[in-house]
């Protein structure tokens, strides 16, 4: 039995509540293209601190309010 | 389809065309007995001719790539807006032009691939020195397996964007 590692995201949400906020307005505030801001949303990139930082930033929220880290147990 | 996706498949179609029109008119001139095996500086030529053809074409591409690209934006902006403006779109692709972490890091994966193709290519080519096939062969082994290497550094790529790193 093994451990696995699991990032999260909020981005939907946040973005949901930031007046609907498209994907290309994040990624102009993140400064990243748009293709990251779908790859992080959709859980198939996790960005490195700085870019989480600044995701969180263009919410105007802690990190911890994005991103989420939980450890998975693996039954194999 | 975004912007790194539709240019990969951009580059893959330039890079069959470039290798299927190489390899055609290498087959025909060579039936045709216009190429021998021991002219070593025709094959050259032409090898060095489709690598010209090969970049020219690259750069056509991403014109005509980035014409389409704009006119598909200014569709899908006056659809949803009613109207669109140059600098818009302008930013707009200046906006997905952005090469960031998540590019450097598939481009560097990708760019492994290629590398490994084009490796194998190398020493497949070394076996057919060895095993006394002419050069020249050994030489269109190099050239293919560079293009191919080429493609399948496309494909890695458009895997990546669309499945993620």
């Amino acid at each position: 039995m093994g451990k696995q590692f699991e990032i999260t995201n909020n981005i939907r949400k946040l973005r949901f509540f930031a007046d609907e906020m498209t994907q290309q307005q994040l990624a102009e505030k993140a400064e990243v293209s748009r293709q990251t801001i779908i790859a992080i949303e959709g859980g198939k990139y996790s960005p490195s601190l700085e870019l989480a930082f600044r995701i969180a930033h263009a919410f105007g929220v802690h990190i911890n309010e994005v991103f989420d880290y939980r450890v998975v147990e693996n039954k194999k | 389809m975004s912007y790194q996706i539709a240019k990969t498949v951009a580059n893959i179609l330039s890079g069959i065309a470039i290798l299927v029109v190489y390899l055609f008119y290498v087959s025909s001139s060579y039936q045709a007995n216009l190429l021998s095996m021991n002219e070593l500086k025709s094959w050259a030529q032409i090898m060095l001719i489709f690598i010209g053809l090969g970049i020219a074409m690259a750069i056509v591409v991403q014109i005509i790539f980035h014409i389409l690209f704009s006119i598909g934006l200014a569709v899908k902006q006056s659809i949803n807006n009613g109207n669109c403006s140059d600098q818009e779109i302008e930013k707009t692709i200046q906006m997905e032009m952005v090469e960031d972490e998540m590019g450097k890091l598939i481009e560097l994966k990708s760019m492994r691939v290629s590398y490994i193709a084009a490796g194998i290519g190398f020493v497949t080519s070394l076996f057919y020195l060895v095993f006394d096939y002419p050069v020249v062969v050994t030489l269109n082994i190099l050239f293919v397996s560079f293009f191919i290497g080429g493609i399948l550094d496309s494909f890695t790529q458009l895997y990546y964007y669309t499945r993620g790193v």
